[in-house]
């Protein structure tokens, strides 16, 4: 198919291109600057523009050229104008039209970019166009407002958790071009409006929190803001015609109205990553999972760290002889791996993770002591413990055990809902 | 059709060498067919303890690149998991088509067969023994001798197990014991006429490593590398004969040939199979020597035989423990030989067992430790403690105590199935009880838990499926493993065997192979000098 994409260098529009791209689709690119290093088409075009003359034989074009923080020279107007000017141009080469929206669009939007883009969204209802409204959208290279957040959390050591919290709907950046894609290349003849985002709402702390943990990989304090104060705020900076710095985005935040989602996605037939997983640069937590798990158990077994190559096969080792996925430890045991003696076989619901684990356990064994701090830890080469010091070693491995099969016992019930609960989470 | 050569023998394991000597030597074209797989993991450059301390490249050999020893996590010996070992044991079942019914099932396609991964151990058939054998006892003694001189035996001493191993006339001195054997054997020596009222007897193992270099094989250095790969060769494997063989302007191979089947043509049989590059192709000759292991010449028999019967299968039903050491507790890990050390021979109501005991220290201590039900970490700590001052055994039941069977399916394949007889369960628990209480003279605890009895088909000894009889019937082998109704067919590997004793069977595998070797060379009118 032939795909004209506007804003094609941006967050979205990049990630789109790609997709697109990978899908063997011919892609122009309507923008101010050629795109480099991309095998596509190019139609310079300013929004200001008042004409644009389409290729042919386009089948889709999609809408995602917005009015951004750089290109505050533009009012609202211009965007709506540019919207017509486009919306007429695919009309005239018979092109379907889809426009990406946002989440505030509104007719009463609290701030003029919601009400902008809901003039926007009936103009292009009007003319027989797709309207995709998606969520937050996050993931990859951080650009837009996520690239924003990001760096906001990098930055802040104390965080703001506002009260009460407001919710947002997340949508990786690669599901939304998938999303998108989908409509492109769907046979849907009836216009639409489509709200793309995670049915589920999370609040805007978690979000951040996401952010740092799974994607910083720092931890970060949360200091609790009551959003009245903001509010407050806002308006007597509108009211004494001051800049905003932002805070109006904030106050289109607070004010996002929940979007029903799932049966769009459903139609569409796409799903959505979860959110620890997009999270990551590389979409998907997966490998770091069996990371975690791999660093865990060897050092559960080494009694020390492992390095990073034994790591990096036991990483591989499950890639290969396993489905490359991680079993779903509990937290607390990933982080202190010595409560790994809690578990007994008994701990198991379900004799199938019985048996991962001890398979996942003797490959650690195995991958640990095929080192040379294997050979140290495994067979005591390199020290000379002498009588007292092996009878020692002896009496402290029978204890040990011991005392962790007593804990076990005791804790079994508790283990157990432990276990359970970190593999639904997976 | 046409001939190729005068004989074909299939297969490069001990059996196949043996009797290719022979009729080489007599002057006959020779063509040895093997599917000839090379290994691929190049074995520890150090001796075991400075490769574990200093190799961070260990786990290529340890584990694989592949990750051979998890791939292969629920194969039943530690030898299937040693990513050196692979090539020997990989693709077996598939390219013979050979299945195993609650019976392990194991066997080679490599050059050097199975000999590339064996335990090493020899003995010598006792005249009761082998007057089970449809030849002259004077036969097979020849043939002991001529292969033991080649294949380079050690372990001659005078002990109580000089005469149950009867190979010491051709045996090179003993490759030096470890601290716990060393001890084990002095204590023996001061309580042996107790422990013989008792019905165990203690000596040293006779095994093929060499103790004295033979033409470029080196000497037993102790590296602890067995299990691993022995750089310098010191243990034999068929493979190690095959350049001899190869100085004979009338001995040939064909590597890379899977054999399926052999077939009768005019005045000539063809072995037909496929070529290294998956080309069907058949050569003829006028006689057949099958040494492609128990299992897979059996298959081809049966295939051309048509035969849709069960044959018989022995295997001997084993089991393994482990003996602690108290007064060596503080013992260090040090380099050794990594095979059997000392054996013993236990006399049991209705049987007799054979065993022999290893250092712990060339096998991974993961192997001990996944079958401990301790917690992992607390396992290791325990097994760190406690595994310097062990040795680990194993015991073998004479061959008719497994009732196995092997048949031909529709499909072509060999499925092989069986149970231990009855008398497996009372024996082995009496052999523990035994055990413990010798090993107990002797300083020794039998770990509880630890003596653990294997499933059928776990010692790879498989035997006497077309068993060698006076007056074969059809199913069996003439007294030179000829088959009934394939005339020109011979047998020489375990196959042909008429009974599988407690006693590690290689040996006599090899000397039966030579002594039809030679047979075979004076019936085709060329006696072997």
């Amino acid at each position: 198919m032939r795909i004209v994409v506007t804003g094609a260098t941006g967050y979205i529009g990049t990630r789109l291109m790609c997709l697109a791209l990978k899908h063997n689709h011919h892609v122009t690119v309507v923008s101010r600057r050629q795109p480099a290093s991309y095998p596509v088409d190019w139609i310079p075009w300013e929004m200001s523009s008042r004409a644009i003359e389409l290729p042919a034989e386009t089948d889709a074009v999609v809408h995602l050229a917005a009015k951004t923080a750089m290109s505050h020279e533009w009012s609202d107007q211009t965007e709506v104008m540019a919207a017509r000017v486009l919306t007429e141009a695919a009309q005239k080469v018979r092109s379907k039209f889809i426009f990406v929206s946002s989440q505030t669009a509104r007719p009463n939007a609290p701030t003029s970019y919601g009400r902008t883009k809901w003039r926007i969204e009936q103009d292009v209802l009007a003319a027989g166009g797709w309207v995709v409204r998606p969520g937050l959208v996050y993931g990859a290279h951080a650009r837009g407002l996520f690239g924003t957040l990001v760096d906001i959390v990098g930055n802040a050591p104390i965080l703001p958790a506002f009260v009460p919290a407001p919710k947002v709907q997340p949508i990786h950046v690669d599901d939304l071009a998938e999303g998108l894609l989908r409509i492109v290349e769907g046979s849907d003849s009836s216009c639409h409006t489509y709200a793309l985002a995670a049915p589920k709402p999370v609040s805007f702390t978690y979000f951040l929190h996401e952010i740092a943990s799974s994607r910083l990989r720092c931890r970060r304090m949360f200091l609790p803001v009551p959003t009245q104060l903001i509010m407050v705020l806002s308006r007597a900076l509108e009211r004494l015609r001051m800049p905003q710095w932002g805070i109006e985005r904030l106050r289109s935040l607070f004010d996002l109205p929940v979007m029903e989602t799932a049966s769009d996605l459903n139609r569409l037939g796409i799903f959505l990553r979860p959110l620890c997983s997009g999270m990551h640069l590389s979409g998907s937590v997966r490998r770091r999972r069996v990371l975690q798990e791999g660093w865990a158990l060897l050092t559960y077994v080494l009694r020390k760290p492992p390095g990073s190559a034994v790591l990096r096969r036991y990483v591989r080792m499950i890639d290969q002889l396993r489905d490359g996925e991680a079993l779903g430890l509990p937290e607390l045991l990933l982080r202190y791996p010595a409560l790994l003696s809690l578990i007994g076989d008994s701990a198991w619901g379900d004799t199938a993770a019985q048996a991962e684990f001890s398979w996942r356990m003797d490959a650690a064994t195995l991958l640990g002591e095929a080192t040379p701090a294997g050979g140290d830890r495994f067979l005591g080469l390199g020290r000379d413990h002498g009588m007292f010091g092996r009878l020692y070693l002896v009496v402290k491995a029978v204890a040990c055990e011991v005392i962790w099969r007593g804990l076990g016992t005791i804790g079994l019930p508790l283990v157990r809902v432990m276990l359970d609960r970190a593999r639904a989470a997976l | 059709m046409t001939r190729d050569c005068d004989v074909i023998v299939i297969g490069s394991g001990p059996a196949g060498v043996s009797a290719a000597f022979p009729l080489t030597e007599s002057g006959l074209q020779v063509l040895m067919i093997d599917r000839g797989k090379l290994p691929d993991v190049e074995p520890p450059e150090s001796d075991f303890l400075s490769a574990r301390r200093h190799d961070t490249g260990q786990w290529k050999w340890m584990v694989g690149r592949d990750f051979q020893a998890m791939k292969m996590r629920d194969a039943v010996s530690p030898k299937l998991r040693v990513p050196s070992l692979a090539y020997s044991f990989d693709g077996f079942g598939s390219g013979n088509k050979i299945k195993g019914e609650n019976f392990i099932t194991v066997g080679s396609l490599a050059t050097g067969g199975l000999s590339n991964a064996w335990g090493c151990g020899v003995a010598r058939f006792s005249s009761a023994e082998l007057a089970e054998f449809p030849c002259s006892v004077s036969d097979m003694e020849h043939s002991y001798e001529v292969v033991s001189r080649r294949i380079g035996i050690s372990g001659n001493t005078y002990d109580d197990l000089s005469e149950y191993f009867g190979l010491d006339g051709y045996a090179q001195s003993p490759i030096p014991m470890d601290l716990l054997h060393t001890q084990l054997a002095q204590r023996y020596s001061n309580k042996r006429i107790k422990l013989h009222s008792q019905g165990f007897r203690l000596g040293r193992s006779r095994v093929a490593a060499l103790s004295e270099d033979i033409s470029t094989r080196k000497a037993c250095n102790l590296s602890g590398n067995c299990l691993w790969g022995c750089r310098r060769r010191s243990l034999y494997s068929a493979a190690d004969d095959l350049p001899r063989l190869r100085q004979y302007e009338n001995f040939s191979e064909l590597p890379g040939f899977l054999v399926d089947g052999v077939t009768r043509g005019s005045r000539v049989w063809r072995v037909e199979g496929q070529d290294i590059y998956g080309v069907r192709r058949s050569i003829g000759a006028k006689v057949l020597i099958l040494a492609a292991g128990t299992l897979a010449t059996t298959r081809l028999v049966l295939r051309a035989l048509k035969y849709e019967h069960a044959v018989p299968v022995l295997s001997s039903p084993t089991a393994a423990f482990l003996l602690w050491l108290p007064s060596l507790f503080a013992t260090q890990r040090l380099p050794g030989f990594g095979l059997g050390q000392l054996s013993f021979v236990l006399a049991l109501s209705t049987a007799t067992a054979f065993g022999s005991t290893f250092s712990t220290t060339g096998i991974p201590v993961s192997e001990f430790a996944r079958h401990l039900p301790w917690r992992r970490r607390y396992g290791i700590d325990i097994l760190r403690g406690l595994l310097g001052a062990c040795v680990v055994g194993n015991l073998f039941l004479p061959g008719h105590l497994t009732a196995g069977e092997a048949r031909l399916n529709k499909d072509g394949a060999l499925v092989v199935s069986g149970t231990f007889r009855e008398a497996v369960v009372p024996l082995m628990k009496e052999a523990a009880q035994k055990l413990r209480q010798s090993y107990r003279r002797l300083g020794a605890l039998l770990l509880p838990g630890s003596f653990t009895v294997g499933l059928p088909g776990g010692d790879v000894h498989y035997a006497g499926t077309v068993p060698m009889r006076t007056q074969p019937r059809i199913g069996e082998s003439s007294p030179l493993g000829e088959i009934a109704g394939l005339e020109g067919v011979h047998v020489v590997d375990g196959a042909c065997l008429p009974i599988l004793s407690e006693k590690p069977h290689t040996l006599t595998i090899m000397a039966n192979a030579d002594r039809i070797g030679r047979k075979v060379a004076e019936l085709q009118g060329r006696g072997v000098c």
